[in-house]
């Protein structure tokens, strides 16, 4: 049919609009840009396998961080918890690996941040502190909890189990990777059928597509490091539960309008402390891979973590006024800073610079998607009102 | 003639949409007394109180001060000149102290000079006999003291003529007995007051004089003590409407009880409240604004914690959440629509499906696009949704279809009973007429609905029964051909006692 058709081709369109993938086309053109560079300069190709790997390493903690970063801001708060409490968990990792095992440790360790997250919860939902307050005094003083246990010192475990899972690499091997990747265009080709959009279904092909190029052509990038592995199961399991369940939906609209949504019968509590608690526990993850890493953690282990998780997830376009976002996009938001970093290594400029390139990067991105969004617009529209004296006619009624 | 402070001769406005609220309107404020204005919705009664307080310029006709034409086009200008306004929701700064507030962008000094200014807030109060502690934060105090506050920042820019809109409405009795004393006292020390009301009892115990105002026209303008309680409210609601509502409208049966609500209370609020919808039954709640007929809804829906009592539907008791409500059988289409109702930037689609997006999903995970698209283009078609089509955002959609997207929400769904608050607001004419005809069908489908709303007009044409709803209470409960515009207009507006008619 012809309007069908129609309606796909608008909507081809505007899934790649760069309102709605300009981040990945920001990164696309980032990496060219680099390639270039280091090509004319004549150092080693930047696409090789293990830059990019690396590259992919570095970031995949905080992007991690991100991913539930991002489902909190959807719900329509803030955490500026999440490094503290990754640092508490890798210290109570390694301080209770040698006495009760690996298992015991990972647990406590899971649990501590969960609670740190429910902590963070209770205050914000139930006692209606503000987020933003709420979490800078968790950041502060779940820092200085750490500091007091660990009175200044770095510790180290005996123990290496941690520090073998987090540095481990697993290849997937080929067969898998076009299985998965025939998997992923399939099931997008069925939502379509089914009467999902091509918008709805974009990440679905992206990564089908990508793995199986992959896949084919560069068998290599199929070794990873295994935080890099939990990075992309995580990511790809978050997308798919916002993007296609229920439970996407509601967090999508408690955090766009709660009032509507409670009085629709959602329970706009649970979800966002639900959030909060996730995220504590996804912190933890990362604490107990980051303390991996070296098997030890130190006093400042992560410090200002929090700000690249959430400079990552403004990257990827999510709104600091909950409703919206995408965690894929905060993914690649992560990697563009990660990128940015690692090419000021590679082309050998001063490191001096870096800070001020983030910085403008994020806010020149912020920028462009507020001047490029409707809804935002309104926001910004509404806020300048408000300077004004009301409209006479929210004064004056009969 | 001479002698009146304020005055608007044959003034006329028409809005740019065409729509005329004012047909030639004149009307003499004489000083120092106290001049009610008064009107049902819609009269115009808005209208003229923006041109009096220069928020808006007549279209034709003049707006005389003091004998001499004036042709304000800013509040700043009527202030100026002495015309102070005071309206209903006055914003005040929360964060700072009631003298603060008081003398908030007053310019004729540049120096804070606390001790002196202490002192004027002192003597404001002793004119109107109200004590307020100068250094309380605004935040603390009640809305009584608010309101009063409001005032006082009027009264300090020491105008000839304040105009009250609407003071009461968010008052208790004994809050509005402090108003009127103080009110009386200015009027006895000399400044004019123009006070508008919905309560019409209010405004036959204080006013010197009254300007009734109906479909932009003078209907009524005489001293209160020569117009009689009863010509005064078919001068509101008008003679044909009043005695004309009752066309052919026989009782329909109802089935069983559905919802009953015992003893539901909210301090402050609304008082304890006994209701019983039955199935296939359309019950109306009239109340006035600030009757708590809002806060009652949202009370039956569990959306306020602070109320007790029981509300039961089909014999499942709610339990003070709006999430066990929709469980139970409860839907709501809430008043703002815009803030309560949708999500702006959401499609017609996605919004429709929230509140039973899990019966529309496969195992109640996954939703079904599919099913969820096929259920809005059937309420597009059902309800006379005008949109593009089911992808169109509901934040673009005119008033009156973005109602019927709300109401599409829970249609569809299992609800037993649907409570609407002022269904028809800010909606046109004919979805006006759809959104009744479709709140009857709902009832005929073995429904119940409560349903409030300010136009009693709308409510004598849609309901089985009206509940009469004055300061948090239900003062009347009339099978609909038992009553009238006339009588209820009466008995909200507490004219009128009992359950007789």
């Amino acid at each position: 049919m012809s309007t069908t058709s129609a309606h796909d081709h608008g909507s081809w369109r505007r899934s790649l609009a760069p309102r709605a993938a300009g981040v990945v086309y920001a990164f696309v053109a980032l990496v060219a840009i680099l390639t270039i560079t280091s090509s004319v300069q004549g150092r080693p190709s930047y696409l090789s396998s293990v830059n990019l790997s690396n590259i992919l390493d570095q970031s995949a903690l905080i992007a991690i961080l991100a991913i539930f970063m991002t489902v909190v801001l959807i719900s329509g708060n803030f955490d500026l918890s999440v490094a503290s409490t990754a640092a508490l968990a890798g210290t109570v990792a390694l301080k209770t690996i040698d006495g009760y095992g690996p298992v015991v440790a990972i647990l406590a360790a899971l649990v501590t941040g969960a609670l740190v997250g429910l902590l963070n919860g209770v205050l914000v939902q139930k006692v209606g502190v503000n987020a933003f307050i709420v979490t800078l005094g968790t950041l502060t003083a779940v820092r200085g909890v750490v500091q007091a246990i660990l009175d200044g010192q770095s510790i180290t475990a005996a123990d290496s189990t941690l520090m073998d899972v987090a540095t481990a690499r697993w290849a997937m091997p080929i067969v898998v990777a076009v299985i998965l990747a025939v998997l992923l265009l399939a099931g997008a080709g069925l939502l379509i059928k089914r009467g999902g959009s091509v918008r709805s279904t974009a990440g679905l092909w992206a990564s089908g597509l990508a793995l199986l190029l992959l896949a084919l052509f560069r068998p290599l990038m199929l070794d990873q490091t295994i935080s890099v592995w939990i990075m992309l199961l995580l990511v790809v399991l978050t997308a798919l539960t916002l993007r296609y369940t229920v439970i996407g939906r509601n967090l999508y609209a408690v955090g766009g309008n709660p009032e509507a949504a409670r009085l629709s019968g959602i329970d706009v509590d649970r979800y966002r402390m639900v959030a909060f608690v996730l995220n504590g526990t996804v912190a933890a993850l990362v604490g107990v891979l980051y303390a991996g890493r070296f098997n030890s953690v130190d006093p400042t282990v992560l410090t200002g973590g929090e700000l690249t998780v959430i400079a990552a997830a403004v990257l990827g376009g999510t709104s600091l006024f909950g409703g919206s976002g995408f965690v894929t996009k905060s993914v690649v938001g992560t990697l563009i800073l990660f990128t940015l970093s690692n090419g000021f290594n590679v082309l050998n400029i001063g490191s001096n610079y870096q800070n001020v390139v983030q910085g403008t990067v994020l806010v020149a991105a912020a920028s462009l998607y507020t001047a490029t969004s409707g809804r935002e617009r309104r926001k910004l529209r509404a806020a300048l009102k408000k300077e004004k004296p009301p409209a006479p006619a929210e004064l004056v009624r009969s | 003639m001479t002698g009146a402070v304020l005055a608007v001769r044959d003034v006329e406005k028409t809005y740019a949409s065409g729509t005329r609220a004012l047909r030639g309107v004149s009307m003499r404020v004489l000083p120092g007394t106290v001049h009610g204005l008064i009107g049902a919705n819609g009269a115009g009664k808005s209208t003229l109180i923006k041109i009096l307080s220069g928020w808006q310029q007549a279209s034709t006709g003049t707006v005389e001060w003091k004998d001499q034409p004036v042709d304000w086009s800013h509040p700043r200008q009527a202030l100026a000149a002495g015309m102070a306004a005071v309206h209903q929701h006055t914003p005040l700064v929360d964060a700072m102290s009631v003298v603060e507030n008081v003398f908030l962008g007053r310019r004729e000094t540049r120096r804070w000079d606390a001790a002196a200014r202490r002192a004027e807030l002192l003597a404001l109060c002793d004119r109107i006999g109200y004590e307020l502690e100068p250094h309380q934060a605004v935040a603390e105090l009640s809305v009584g003291a608010r309101q009063m506050v409001a005032i006082l920042q009027a009264l300090a820019r020491n105008p000839d003529v304040v105009l009250l809109d609407e003071p009461t409405a968010a008052l208790s009795p004994a809050e509005r007995e402090v108003l009127f004393r103080s009110i009386r006292r200015l009027r006895d020390a000399g400044t004019t007051v123009v006070y508008t009301s919905h309560f019409l009892d209010e405004v036959v115990e204080l006013t010197d004089h009254l300007t009734v105002l109906r479909d932009g026209l003078v209907v009524v303008d005489a001293p209160t003590a020569d117009v009689t309680v009863d010509s005064l409210v078919t001068a509101i609601v008008g003679r044909e409407l009043a005695r004309e509502q009752r066309e052919e409208r026989e009782a329909r049966p109802v089935g069983a009880p559905i919802l009953a609500v015992t003893d539901l209370e909210s301090a402050g609020k609304f008082g304890p409240i006994d209701l019983t919808v039955h199935a296939g039954e359309i019950v109306g709640i009239a109340g006035l604004l600030g009757s708590g007929r809002t806060e009652l809804l949202e009370a039956i829906y569990g959306a306020d914690p602070a109320a007790t009592g029981t509300v039961r539907v089909d014999d499942r008791q709610i339990k003070g959440s709006p999430r066990s409500a929709v469980r139970a059988g409860l839907a709501l289409v809430p008043e703002d629509r815009a803030k309560q109702g949708f999500l702006r930037d959401w499609e017609i689609w996605r919004n429709i499906s929230l509140p039973y997006l899990s019966g529309l999903s496969w195992r109640r995970l996954l939703p079904s696009a599919a099913r969820e698209r096929d259920l809005a283009r059937r309420a597009i078609a059902d309800l006379g949704i005008v949109a593009g089509s089911a992808e169109s955002p509901v934040g673009e959609l005119s008033g009156g279809n973005a109602q019927k997207v709300v109401f599409a929400k829970w249609v569809y769904g299992p609800a037993r009973v649907l409570l609407l608050d002022e269904p028809s607001a800010g909606v046109d004419v004919g979805a006006k007429a759809d959104i009744i005809h479709l709140v009857r069908r709902m009832a005929d489908d073995g429904r119940g609905v409560l349903m409030v709303s300010s136009e009693f007009e709308e409510l004598l044409t849609a309901c089985d029964r009206i509940l009469v709803v004055r300061r948090g209470r239900v003062v009347a409960d009339l099978a609909v051909g038992d009553t009238d515009l006339h009588d209820i207009t009466a008995r909200a507006s507490g004219l009128k006692e009992g359950n007789d008619s």
